[in-house]
């Protein structure tokens, strides 16, 4: 419906529909409420930026609406996106949506950047050795479950890749057990009392998987069943230690034992996995 | 975004045209479902229809479902056809992977099974955090409108007061 987008707000009875004058009243507190809390953002960028085709999607030049304030976190205040064409489906390199700090509208390449930081201070946070780490209980609030799907990829294929004969299986056997321990490990803590976010902790355990990784990835490539031995165990000491400040911050303390045990045990069954692989 | 459903889907089907092994099978589409999912979270998502979800923990250890919807003069200039084509083809992709399961499973092919299973919940994940994405929106905008009703009549209320 095309609308008046005066500032002048009619408050009396007048012949507009209801709907209008809500229109008039949301355009009216947008522009009387005090400026916004965010920062000054420079003007999205000219729309010929876009890589157009001959699209049938593309607007004409819509002025941007001036944000609502964003008081409460859920209310989402945006520079309407200019729809892309359909054909830049698997391009993830837009980068004409406009600057706005909201993250509904930033450039999908601000959005991988984002989410392969968190895989990367995820691993950190969990895996490596860090006395300034601040309570482990609250760690990993970022969780993501990528990191963990790499992981269980990579360790399945790597095990597949050094089986000499019934590969898939392998594969299957692997995948299906680190998810399936995953999920199982989860309910344990949760069905002990533990406080902990199921998404949480699966992500958890699959970031505990990267020793695991580099143990198998290295007796790969070596055939010495001794050397892989030592490498096992000192991979499998690593991941248990990672693991065991989160288990242990979840649940009771006289329930720690009952919460850690299964996962040093799936921990020692993969480890059995990679030392028997020929 | 249903090009990336589709080769998955696609990559599942003719499976045995590009590789003998199942591990290849299951590792590239397994990848291209869980890309198809990241694409139709952060991307489709925003541009068809203005919406976008994701999960925190907050301070005291709960997990927040978070909601973003653009505001209501953005939603309303949304293409209409634009919305159908996206809640269609996240149905539509949900509902193959369901039939492509049920295959596997009359034909006892547990290896196969395990694939479908994946992606059928990832796009049953992606389904689930749309519907209460956009649930949450109409709340809001309900919740705003009502809001701003409420201040027009105290408005409407004090000026005819004063004029009396």
């Amino acid at each position: 419906m095309s609308n008046s987008h005066s500032d002048t707000i009619l408050l009396h009875p007048s012949s507009q529909s209801d709907i209008d004058e809500i229109e008039n009243l949301i355009h009216a507190s947008v522009q009387s409420c005090p400026t916004t809390v965010l920062p000054a953002r420079p003007s999205s960028p000219p729309r010929a930026s876009i890589p157009i085709s001959s699209s049938p999607f593309i607007q004409s030049n819509i002025p941007p609406p001036p944000p609502l304030s964003s008081s409460t976190v859920r209310s989402a205040p945006a520079v309407p996106p200019p729809p892309p064409p359909v054909s830049n489906s698997g391009s993830l390199a837009a980068t004409g949506f406009g600057s706005s700090p909201n993250t509904l509208t930033e450039p999908v390449l601000d959005t991988v950047k984002r989410d392969l930081s968190r895989i990367v201070s995820n691993l950190k946070l969990v895996v490596f050795p860090n006395p300034f780490r601040e309570d482990p209980g609250k760690a990993l609030r970022d969780w993501d479950l990528w990191g963990p799907f790499f992981f269980i990829v990579f360790l399945g294929l790597t095990l597949s890749w050094s089986a000499s004969a019934k590969k898939s299986e392998v594969f299957a056997v692997a995948f299906a057990l680190l998810a399936a321990g995953a999920v199982i490990l989860t309910l344990n803590v949760l069905l002990l009392g533990g406080h902990i976010i199921f998404f949480q902790s699966l992500s958890l355990l699959g970031y505990c998987l990267f020793p695991l990784d580099v143990g198998a990835l290295i007796c790969m490539m070596e055939g010495n069943v001794i050397l892989k031995m030592i490498v096992v165990c000192v991979t499998l000491a690593w991941s248990s230690w990672a693991a065991y400040p989160f288990m242990s911050t979840a649940v009771n303390p006289s329930r720690k034992a009952l919460a850690l045990y299964p996962v040093f045990l799936m921990y020692v069954s993969v480890g059995f996995l990679i030392i028997a692989i020929d | 975004m249903d090009l990336s459903q589709a080769s998955a889907l696609a990559f599942y089907i003719l499976s045995t045209l590009f590789a003998n092994s199942f591990v290849i099978i299951f590792v590239i589409t397994v990848v291209l479902a869980a890309l198809d999912f990241w694409v139709v979270k952060n991307v489709s998502g925003r541009i068809l229809v203005g919406l976008r979800w994701w999960n925190e923990i907050n301070e005291q250890g709960e997990s927040i479902w978070r909601f973003e919807c653009l505001d209501q003069e953005s939603l309303a200039r949304i293409n209409q056809k634009d919305s159908m084509l996206f809640w269609w083809t996240l149905y539509l992709n949900a509902v193959a992977w369901g039939i492509f399961g049920i295959f596997s499973m009359v034909r006892l092919e547990v290896d196969y099974l395990l694939v479908v299973a994946v992606c059928f919940s990832l796009a049953i994940a992606n389904i689930i955090g749309f519907t209460k994405c956009r649930k949450d929106a109409r709340n809001k905008i309900q919740a705003f409108a009502s809001r701003t009703i409420a201040s027009r009549f105290s408005s409407t209320l004090q000026s005819a007061f004063s004029l009396v």
